[in-house]
């Protein structure tokens, strides 16, 4: 028992000491926890190294930098971000995300667009198929959680009623896969991931009909406008002093430079 | 969307759950009970390579197996994936929910004493006599628990099949949840499980009742 009690005291002042080591630590740097799709090339995605990598990743360390923050990365459940957003388990969604009206009413503070985004059509470059009007009674895969999806059940529900069938995937790989292996005739997804993906792997095509137009920004808690405003500031000063646009002249983004708001508005 | 909407959008979904859900348990009970008689063969290459099988499939994720009956194909050997998913999705529960039935029925019949078989040879019955007469009877009773178990847990794995695009009830639930910014569908998500439950728990102990033999 005296052995016991001698355990437990000794553990306890282990562990008193090691608060008081924590107490002692020079001041921590703030800590950025930045939420993204870890499955969404070029923006955000599990690189060649094993680190995450992407535009915005890149843009946002060079924030990091700037401020002198820490950057964490931190993969979401993307059907779920918003979700985890709110859990602190990240302080912003950065990752390609489309604005939705539904965000900015639930309260969300989203910082200034950065990209000019449609949706576009994947088909199998020998299906025949050409327009969107081509794929009536077809079945058509879509990203849950995506703005393709939203818009296939909002504003292009008439287009969706035309399709036999829209199937939901959890990622945009099992949408692919399903295309290639003849499960769905279609896939609805963001440009740039269909041009990444086209680029990639040969026998796909792309129809772009400029459907949904629609911008994409970062998203943070609804009580965190003073951080949105100094990541926004932030990366305006990367615009002006051309980091930006040393990180969009990448070969890996020659597909969404053209895109890019900040540099493209003059 | 009111709540009375998304109820009955969900519901839709929860045929296709139901659909997974009863003909996981046709197939892979009785799939179950050959894989239990293969791995207790007095054969050591059919009970090791049963064994075996056994193992993968209780040591891998059935999220895992369901990619990989759903997809493998096609990377293996180029054929279509499957337009209807409910196919490979029954394929990859019932062979996953069989393994560990499996385990549950060899549990039962080795837990039957020897002095059994012996009593039963004196008598005279032959093997298969033994076997369908005196010992099922009695495993049937000992298992039955083990399998509510693992019943109830299928009831809830069903959620996985979203993994190969198949739209059951809980895929359309987060599919509201997404457009909606709401957390409700997971409530009523959550209240559709715990009452499939509530009747498969009341069913499995009516026929726990029923099998009240021998006392």
């Amino acid at each position: 028992m005296k052995k016991m009690i001698c355990v437990i005291l000794a553990l306890t002042m282990v562990f008193a000491l090691c608060a008081c080591g924590q107490k002692a630590a020079p001041a921590e740097k703030k800590v950025f926890i930045m939420g993204i799709d870890p499955e969404y090339p070029p923006f955000s995605y599990l690189g060649d190294d094993g680190t995450y990598s992407g535009f915005d990743v890149e843009v946002c360390q060079a924030v990091c930098d700037k401020l002198g923050w820490e950057l964490k990365i931190f993969g979401v459940n993307w059907d779920e971000k918003l979700v985890q957003l709110d859990s602190n388990e990240c302080d912003c969604v950065w990752s390609g995300m489309t604005i939705l009206d539904t965000m900015k009413e639930a309260g969300y503070v989203i910082s200034e667009p950065y990209y000019d985004n449609t949706q576009v059509l994947v088909v199998k470059a020998d299906s025949g198929l050409a327009s969107s009007a081509d794929l009536a009674g077809k079945v058509v895969a879509v990203q849950l959680g995506t703005s393709g999806e939203a818009l296939l059940n909002g504003d292009l529900a008439d287009l969706a009623a035309s399709f036999q069938e829209v199937v939901t995937c959890n990622s945009f790989l099992t949408c692919f896969t399903e295309l290639e292996g003849g499960a769905v005739d279609a896939v609805f997804v963001d440009l740039p991931v269909a041009a990444s993906y086209a680029a990639k792997n040969a026998g796909v095509a792309i129809i772009d009909e400029n459907l949904g137009a629609e911008q994409y920004g970062i998203a943070f808690r609804s009580g965190d406008a003073e951080l949105c405003a100094q990541v926004d500031a932030a990366v305006q000063a990367l615009v002006a002093d051309g980091t930006y646009a040393k990180i969009a002249s990448k070969p890996e983004y020659a597909e969404i430079v053209n895109n890019l708001l900040f540099l493209n508005n003059g | 969307m009111s709540l009375m909407t998304m109820i009955v959008k969900m519901s839709e979904g929860l045929g296709k759950t139901c659909a997974i859900f009863f003909l996981t348990l046709l197939f892979s009970l009785p799939l179950g009970m050959i894989v239990a008689l293969l791995r207790m063969s007095k054969l050591k290459v059919v009970s090791a390579v049963t064994r075996f099988f056994i193992t993968v499939l209780r040591g891998t994720p059935l999220m895992l197996q369901l990619l990989a009956v759903t997809y493998g194909p096609y990377y293996l050997f180029g054929t279509t994936v499957a337009r209807n998913k409910l196919i490979p999705v029954v394929i990859a529960f019932a062979i996953n929910y069989a393994a560990y039935f499996a385990e549950i029925y060899r549990g039962g019949i080795e837990s039957i004493s020897i002095g059994q078989y012996e009593a039963a040879t004196v008598l005279g019955y032959s093997r298969a006599q033994t076997f369908l007469r005196i010992i099922l009877p009695q495993v049937v009773k000992r298992i039955m628990p083990s399998v509510t178990n693992e019943v109830v847990t299928l009831v809830k794995d069903t959620s996985i099949a979203f993994t190969v695009s198949y739209q059951e009830m809980f895929t359309i639930g987060k599919q509201i949840a997404n457009s909606q910014t709401s957390f409700m569908p997971f409530l009523v998500a959550g209240v559709f499980y715990y009452l499939f439950n509530a009747i498969v728990d009341w069913l499995m102990g009516r026929i726990e009742k029923r099998l009240d033999y021998y006392r």
